[in-house]
């Protein structure tokens, strides 16, 4: 029965419908959009988890998607986050138009194309699921239409994420040429087998990896990061930073380990390259930073390039390390963000300056932002620290110690910029002492989201084994 | 004779053209449309190699292209009127609010 394999995708597709209708009832009788929308997410979450007897199968759909623990574990994270993020926006909402079904519907397009990103066993269909993710967030980041910030961050967005689609659907026809079809099989057999690779499927390669490189924020392709970042709403932001980096992530990890890898001592090297760029950009850029998107921006560009370091090992080590990563990246940053997001009106803005005695006025805001700030620049026992471990340990097998020299230093200039933020919450003092009221909802997940950064950074065991199922 | 080589090198001239378009133009129509070329480069060589190929799947991929690039085009628009209303000007130079 193949349906079966579809059915958290037709579930998505099913309530990408619902919650556009349900935007279209009298105001009298419309349904509460936030927990329609959360019901959706737990929908599919039921789906993905009565489809779980099927990942070990790894059956596929026309050789085109594939149902296996990979995809059915990444599809966890991506729900998860999708699920934050509804409960982010129904924080934001009053800086949103009014209709809010359609945000909630590109929610769910994009958590779609992030879906069949993680089932891709094709080319055509890596280039779909990347662009109908993208799509969406070109929409959702320029929402704010009374904005000027907004509708350029959502211009920037467009044209770069376009141009970057132009390098991969290039690159993709280039490998066409090469392997003559454009499945997975058939293009890791062309690699492996053809007697003289030709310089037409380096640079198909080259270019594929390039439009990824744009997802996940690596140097070169990392320029729109700060202004998109700073303009879009913060929501928007949470999902760009958290749901499309890892869907990049996740792409690069498939095609690297799997049609790339007969041709590893290519890239491994460029890869490594990347990385320091990458790491050096983000960090050093980080520091000059007096807007708290702006400076969570810089420091995603970071996390690129810790990610990049792992993938540039081309190990098995290295591939559970980038999973193991972005799970504590997940549950960091989204903590953060939603701090961010619950704090923002009542401290006046983003600026860093706005930050000043937060925990006078909320104990609990600066706690949460505390510890996710302090996972995010690794420090032990929180989950970024286990991340950003596993990361070194797998490139110091790879045999690359310069390396991991670079993302040592990393890690101490990323402490001090984190720190600097948690010194002006602590230590300075507020311009106004009146507490913050925090939602039920949004302390829930915030405690959720802690409970997920301390259980991924102390008991790593049930995790490790979790994603070791992967291969 | 026009050779798969000759349909190559005019689909990687037109992507080229449309890289530095992008890089050069400062009108936002202009660069949308320069990503156009950089599309339609991609589904002259996918055209090109389905016909040395004599498999028909590279030519199915491209209706999928247009599909897509069709998509893009759509919301590439539907900004660009949000951006002339707002900044009263579509050059791309005087639309920076945000640092680069």
């Amino acid at each position: 029965m193949p349906w079966g394999l579809l059915a958290p995708e037709l579930g998505l597709c099913l309530w990408i419908l619902v919650m556009l209708l349900a935007d279209l009832a009298p105001a009298t009788r419309k349904p509460q959009l936030s927990w329609l929308a959360l019901g959706g997410i737990g929908f599919t979450a039921v789906l993905l988890a009565w489809q779980q007897p099927l990942w070990a199968r790894g059956e596929s759909f026309q050789s085109m998607l594939a149902v296996t623990h990979f995809s059915g574990l990444y599809k966890c994270f991506f729900t998860a986050t999708a699920a934050v993020v509804v409960i982010m926006t129904r924080q934001f909402q009053r800086h949103l138009p009014a209709h809010l079904g359609a945000f909630y519907m590109l929610l769910f397009t994009a958590l779609l194309g992030t879906f069949v990103l993680a089932s891709m066993r094709d080319l055509l269909m890596l280039f779909l699921g990347l662009e109908l993710l993208t799509f969406s967030l070109y929409i959702m980041a320029a929402y704010l239409k009374a904005e000027a910030k907004s509708i350029e961050a959502g211009m920037k967005y467009l044209i770069l994420g376009s141009v970057s689609s132009g390098f991969l659907v290039y690159g993709i026809a280039l490998l066409y040429g090469f392997a003559g079809g454009t499945s997975f099989t058939q293009v890791q057999n062309a690699f492996t087998y053809a007697l003289t690779v030709p310089a037409t499927a380096y640079a198909g390669m080259v270019l594929v990896l390039a439009g990824l490189g744009f997802k996940i924020a690596a140097s070169p392709f990392n320029l729109w990061v700060p202004d998109v970042y700073e303009g879009a709403p913060t929501p928007v932001v949470a999902l760009l930073s958290v749901g499309s980096k890892m869907a990049g992530a996740m792409a690069l990890l498939q095609l690297l380990t799997g049609i790339f890898a007969p041709i590893a001592a290519f890239w491994m090297p460029l890869l490594a390259a990347l990385s320091v760029a990458t790491l050096l950009y983000g960090n050093l850029g980080a520091l000059a930073q007096t807007n708290i998107k702006r400076l969570l921006g810089y420091s995603s560009i970071g996390h690129a390039g810790y990610l990049l370091m792992g993938l540039s090992t081309g190990s098995v080590a290295g591939a559970e390390a980038v999973t193991y990563y972005l799970l504590a990246y997940l549950f960091s940053t989204l903590a953060v963000f939603l701090v961010v997001i619950a704090a923002s009106d009542a401290v006046g803005g983003d600026a860093l300056e706005d930050y000043r005695g937060l925990s006078q006025r909320s104990g609990f805001l600066a706690a949460v932002m505390f510890l996710g700030l302090l996972s995010l620049a690794g420090v032990p026992p929180l989950a970024g620290f286990v991340g950003k471990l596993l990361v070194l340990l797998a490139t110091v097998e790879s045999g690359r110690l310069w390396l991991v020299a670079v993302g040592a230093v990393n890690v101490a200039i990323a402490l001090y910029y984190y720190l600097l933020i948690v010194k002006r919450m602590y230590l300075d003092a507020p311009r106004q002492t009146q507490p913050i009221a925090v939602p039920a909802a949004t302390r829930v997940t915030l405690y959720v989201l802690v409970l997920g950064i301390l259980v991924v950074g102390i008991w790593q065991a049930p995790f490790l084994r979790w994603i070791s199922a992967i291969r | 004779m026009i050779t798969l080589t000759h349909y190559l090198l005019a689909s990687a001239l037109l992507f080229a053209i449309g890289v530095v378009g992008v890089l050069t133009r400062r009108n936002v129509l202009m660069i949308l449309l320069c990503i156009e070329l950089m599309f339609n480069a991609a589904n002259l060589a996918f055209v090109a190699y389905a016909r040395a190929l004599g498999d028909t799947g590279g030519q199915i991929i491209v209706f999928f292209i247009i599909a897509v690039a069709a998509a893009e085009v759509t919301v590439g628009l539907a900004i660009t009127i949000l951006l002339s209303r707002q900044f009263k000007t579509l050059n791309a130079d005087e639309v920076s609010f945000l640092k680069w």
